[in-house]
Formats: structure tokens, sequence, C-alpha cells
């Protein structure tokens, strides 16, 4: 077994010490950084997927996320030191909306997003709409991500829409919601751009829309 | 009801251990319930879905008093874990009631624990636990306040209130829970049950928005309940107890509200049913509550009819049957919609697992619990209608095992994409507040095949 496949199964199995551990000795040893991140994301994606299909369970999703974060604190810096871009797939400010304390969905969308490799900035819960748009602003976010786990807190999500729109702000984002209640019928009266009907949706639709940006910039 | 007062309880979500959230996720929940699981050697086995181990039972109970004793509950306000001593979790046990008492006059009920393979039927809550339109909340009320084995009715909840969107903290949400309150008060009243047991009112997110609607003369009476839920998983925050601290002070009873996740933080069923039976503890000692209302639900599927669900459900009912007096109905969330043989089956088996278990039922929640009118009474009224014929006859765990697992057969391939079905309004004729006869049939069917199945119904 190579390093880097030990490295990937340390971060699989949720190990954050052997990994970081292992991160340090591939970076002694000259292996090329952007490789390592490249596998370390190709074992995370599997991970997320065994986690969707519900083969494996939160705890082995967080620890493994744990671990990637751990042996990227590692390579990150040598990334940098080689002048190879981190390549962020893009910047994300994701919280609970205003009036809602519930965090599991959203806490479970920005460990499979982190892992795909997004910049995610979490706000936490009880979020005002105001206090999205200002973060969103400050970290020059590509998406803003609002959660609401009950059907009286989903307007919140659209009051974060209609402040974007009346400061002329609204195709600057794309703005994703998520949430137990959350349905397709919802996204369109609220004026979303998408729905993360779970964790693994979100990070598909995501890279979706950050492909097409992208795209879109180039062309 | 523990000895403990509320200003204690207070003082510990305000000065006890500091600690942030990640280390009370990663260094203290997850490898305590790893730790407990293991120790206690709690295995699900997919072949017994209402199992019959009284020592697996025990040792899940164990594992929940070890885990709940060891972690706490994380006030996230504060970042203070709110400890209970070993000596006060046994006074608080020791403590609690042989019965409680809800409702008023006629409708009066005593409340007491049941065993497991008790004869004695279930405490029977109704509750669509979802919205309704506006335009048919009295008449949806109506509806579940006039089913007969209603001992009470938590009504739908709101999102409209005089045509305009509630939102949760604002004065919006203070016109809707008023209206909430009253037009089920009135659905009593028309109903001729004036005095049912109501817990009430869902639309009521916030504190203030609970404190608003305490009025024994048209809102939420000293006779009626309150849900105050714990978040997920083992946390509470300041606005929650604001709850409990109101409700404590104006007399109503407390039900504490717990969905342990499978899939979630406890991970499987095993830890999930530990840390369900460890919400109970929280209820008891930290909301003080006088029941709990329990609906572990799949992180995926947000049900509880599935074979690993059933499992946990009855397993948790048996922990909690066996060591204590809590009171804990179980709350059914399925996977289908109104008006399909699917979710009767779901409600059925749903039923037969958490009363042979020695639970009470809270009843129902269709379509993933999600879809605005997707409920009706009528499944409700099976569900309790089985719960009560299983008690009477006698089933026992073994029998009960026997006739889940034949209904899991016939729709456990369909939890993924199960049928939507229909709302409210197709099943009901809404203004005479009564199901239209094709659904009628429907139920009467699905009361047949259960009594096929070796299900003795008394009518």
């Amino acid at each position: 077994m190579t390093i880097v496949d030990k490295l990937v199964q340390a971060v699989q199995e949720g190990d954050a010490a052997q990994a970081a551990d292992l991160a340090r000795l591939a970076v002694e040893e000259d292996a090329d950084a952007a490789a390592l991140v490249d596998a370390l994301a190709a074992g995370m994606r599997t991970v997320g997927d065994r986690f969707g299909a519900g083969e494996i369970f939160l705890p082995e999703l967080m620890l493994a996320a744990r671990a990637m974060q751990g042996a990227m604190g590692v390579l990150e810096p040598r990334l940098l030191e080689s002048g190879a871009a981190t390549a962020r797939r893009g910047v994300i400010v994701v919280g609970t909306v205003k009036g809602d304390v519930h965090e599991i969905g959203k806490d479970i969308a920005i460990t499979m997003l982190r892992a795909a490799g997004f910049e995610v900035h979490d706000l936490g819960r009880d979020v005002s709409a105001l206090d999205f748009v200002r973060r969103a602003a400050e970290v020059r976010a590509d998406v803003i991500g609002a959660s609401a786990l009950m059907t009286t807190t989903m307007p919140a999500q659209k009051e974060l829409i209609d402040i974007l729109v009346a400061k002329g702000l609204r195709e600057k984002y794309h703005v994703i919601l998520g949430g137990a209640p959350v349905t397709e019928e919802w996204i369109a009266e609220a004026g979303a751009d998408s729905w993360g009907e779970d964790a693994g949706t979100a990070v598909k639709v995501l890279e979706k829309a950050m492909s097409d940006k992208h795209a879109s910039a180039g062309s | 009801m523990s000895h403990l007062k509320m200003w204690e309880i207070m003082e510990r979500a305000a000065e006890g251990p500091y600690c942030e959230d990640d280390e009370f996720l990663y260094d203290l929940f997850l490898p305590k319930m790893k730790e407990v699981v293991r120790k206690y050697d709690i295995k699900f086995d997919p072949a017994s879905p209402v199992p019959a181990d009284d020592d697996l039972a025990d040792r899940v109970w164990q594992a929940a008093v070890e885990f709940f004793l060891a972690v706490g509950v994380h006030n996230v306000d504060t970042q203070r874990r709110i400890l209970i001593s070993a000596a006060e979790l046994n006074e608080a046990l020791f403590l609690a009631p042989e019965q409680h008492v809800v409702g008023a006059g006629h409708e009066t009920r005593f409340w007491r624990p049941r065993r497991i393979e008790d004869e004695r039927g279930p405490f029977c809550i109704f509750s669509p636990d979802i919205t309704y339109d506006e335009d048919i909340f009295l008449q949806a009320s109506m509806a579940y306040v006039q089913e007969p084995l209603a001992d009470g009715v938590c009504g739908p909840i709101l999102e409209e209130s005089l045509g305009r969107n509630i939102t949760s903290g604002t004065p919006s949400e203070m016109v809707g829970v008023m209206e909430h309150a009253m037009l089920l008060r009135n659905a009593t009243k028309l109903v001729g049950r004036p005095g049912l047991f109501l817990v009430a009112v869902g639309t009521a997110q916030s504190d203030v928005g609970q404190v608003s609607v305490s009025n024994n003369e048209w809102g939420v009476r000293a006779s009626d309940g309150r849900l105050i839920g714990v978040l997920t998983e083992m946390k509470t925050d300041n606005e929650l107890l604001n709850k409990v601290a109101h409700c404590k002070q104006f007399g109503c009873a407390i039900g504490c509200l717990t969905g342990a996740i499978y899939g979630g933080y406890a991970g499987g069923a095993e830890g999930t049913a530990v840390l369900e039976t460890a919400h109970h503890l929280v209820g008891l000692t930290v909301y003080q509550h006088n029941f709990n209302n329990s609906f572990p639900f799949h992180l995926q599927y947000t049900s509880n009819s599935g074979r690993e669900m059933l499992w946990l459900v009855s397993l948790v009912q048996q922990a909690l049957s066996r060591n204590s007096r809590i009171l804990s109905t179980s709350n059914g969330f399925f996977n289908a919609g109104p008006g399909t043989d699917m979710l009767f089956r779901e409600a059925a088996a749903h039923a037969i697992a958490s009363v042979v278990s020695g639970g009470d039922l809270w009843t129902a929640a269709p379509r993933h619990n999600k879809h605005r009118n997707y409920a009706t009474p009528l499944e409700a009224r099976l569900a309790c209608e089985v719960g009560h014929a299983v008690a009477r006859q006698g089933m026992t765990r073994a029998q009960a095992n026997e006739i889940v697992d034949k209904l899991l057969v016939k729709y456990e391939d369909q939890i993924a994409e199960a049928p939507a079905g229909k709302p409210f309004q197709e099943c009901y004729e809404v203004m005479k507040v009564r199901p239209r006869g094709w659904y009628l049939d429907m139920y009467q069917t699905a009361k047949e095949e259960l009594h096929g199945l070796g299900v003795e119904f008394p009518y």
C-alpha cells in the first residue's frame, strides 16, 4: 500500500491523528501535494456516497471530514509554497434562518460540501436575513445557503431573497434552500435558484452551478 | 417529575461546565455512544421488528442511563452542560406519579403508565402533525376532535393567519397562534367535547408565542398540554427553557418532544434506541415533563415505519416500560400519503409495535410529515383501533412480531417511492366533516386485512 493509499484510508476511517501524521510524512517525502489532495477528495467522495446510500452513518462521515481537514491543514501550506492553487470549487455562506435553531441538516450539508472542495462559512443558527447578505459580501461568496426546519420559519428564506432583490444583489449569488419542509414548489415561490433536497443533492446541484458559472465567465 | 426545581435547572443551564459545540459532539457524545452500544452489546435483528428480549430492553435502558449521566444536556446559548446526578435521576424515577390527570369535565382522563403486553388500551392522541390551509383549519380540527378514541388532540399547524404568512418571532405569529388556539377550542365545543385534552399550539414556535396563548377562557388551559422539544441531539436552549419555566407556573402538562435521528449522530438502530431512551430522561429531569412524545425517525425518509425503525420504536418503549413510569406516546411518521393501502398498513404496524411494547399512541404524520393537507383522522383512527384491539386481546410480542413482519413485507420495498395519496379535501367532505364513501370503504378493507392477520377488533 502506498503512502497515498494509507492517507486516504486513514481519512476514510476517520483517524485524524493518523491522517495528519501521514500527510506530514508524505510532504517530507516530497510527494505531489496537489495529487494528494485530489486523492483525498476522491476518497471523501466515496465516503459521501456511502453515507448517501445508508451504508455508513453521520458519525463516520463527520469523523472522516475532520480527518480530511487535519490532512488539508498539512497539505495546504505546501500547495501554496509550490504555487498551486487550492482550486476551491466555490465560496458558500450557510446558516439556519432567523427563528430556527435546527442545525443537523445544515451541518451534514456543510460536511459534504467541504469534502467536495467548497469553501464553506458556517453562520450557525437563528441567522437574520441581513446577516446572510452582509457575510456573503464580506467573504465574496458565490452561493448563499439557507436552511429552515419549521414551516413557520420558511418565510425567512424568502425574506433573504427579497432583501437581495431590494438591494439589487439577486443576480450576484446562487441561492439554495434546504430543510425538511422545503419543497420544489416553495423554491419557485420564494424565488430561489435551487433546492438542496438532501446533502448529496446539494453538492451535485452546486457543483453544476459553479461549473456553469465558471464556463459562463470563461466564454 | 423531579425534585429538582426550575431554578436549579436554570442555574445549571447558565453555570454548568463550559463546553463548546464541537467538544460536546466529538469528545463526549460520539465516543460515549459508541462505548455504551458496545458495552451493553446492543444489536439490531432485522428478523425481530418487535423484539421479545427483556434483557435486551434492560440493556438499552442501562446504556441510556449511563450515556445520559455522562454526557448531560448541552445548552447551546450558554455553551454549558446541564448535568444530572445518578441520585437525582433515581429520585425522579422513584417520584414519577402513578397517574397524570389531563383534560377537564367529562373529558377528564387518568393517564397511567402501561406495561409490556398490557391488556389496558393505549392513551391515544390524534394529531395530523402538519399544516392545513387556513380556510379548512376549523373543519379539519373538528374531524380530529370528533374521533371517539381520541383521549387528546394536537391540532394542525397554521402557516397563514388572516390570509398572511406567519413568520416565527414576529407579530404575525402572535396573531396566528391566537387564531390557532381559538379555532381549536371552538372545534371542541362544536363537536361537544369542550374539556378534551388539547396539546397546543404547534403554530407557536417561539417562547413568546407559547406564552401568549395560555388562557383558560379561549386558549390553552391548565388542563391541556404543550410540547417542548429537545434539540438534535441532547441539546436545549434558553428559549426552550423559557417555555418550561412558563408551563411549570401556568400548570399545564409538559410534553417533551424528542426525535432521535436514525443515521444521525447516534448512528444506526442501536445507538438511536439508546439516544431516544436517554431523551426521555432529559424530559423527566430537565424539562420535568408529564409525558413524552417520541418520534425517532429515519434521516433519509423522515419516517419510522421501516423495519429498523419499528425495532427501535418497540425497544425504546419496552426499555421505558420495564424500568420506569415515564409516559411515552409513540408518534407515527409514515411514508405514504392518505387514501393509500400502504399508509393504513404502516399505521397499523407502528401501532402494534408500540402498544404491545408498553407505549401509548400519538398518530399520525403521513407522507414524510411535510406536505400540507396530507393527513386525515382515518389513518389515526385505524392505528388507535388496532392499538386497543391488540391490547384487549392480550397480544404477545411474539405474535405482534409475526403480524408486523407480514405487514412490512407488503410495504417495505415501497418506502423510498411511497405513493403520495390524496389531501384531506379529497378524502373528506370538508364542510360535513366526514370521510367520503370510497375512503371509508378503503379503511374497512384495511381492517379486514388486519383481522385476517390476527387482529381481533371489538367492533
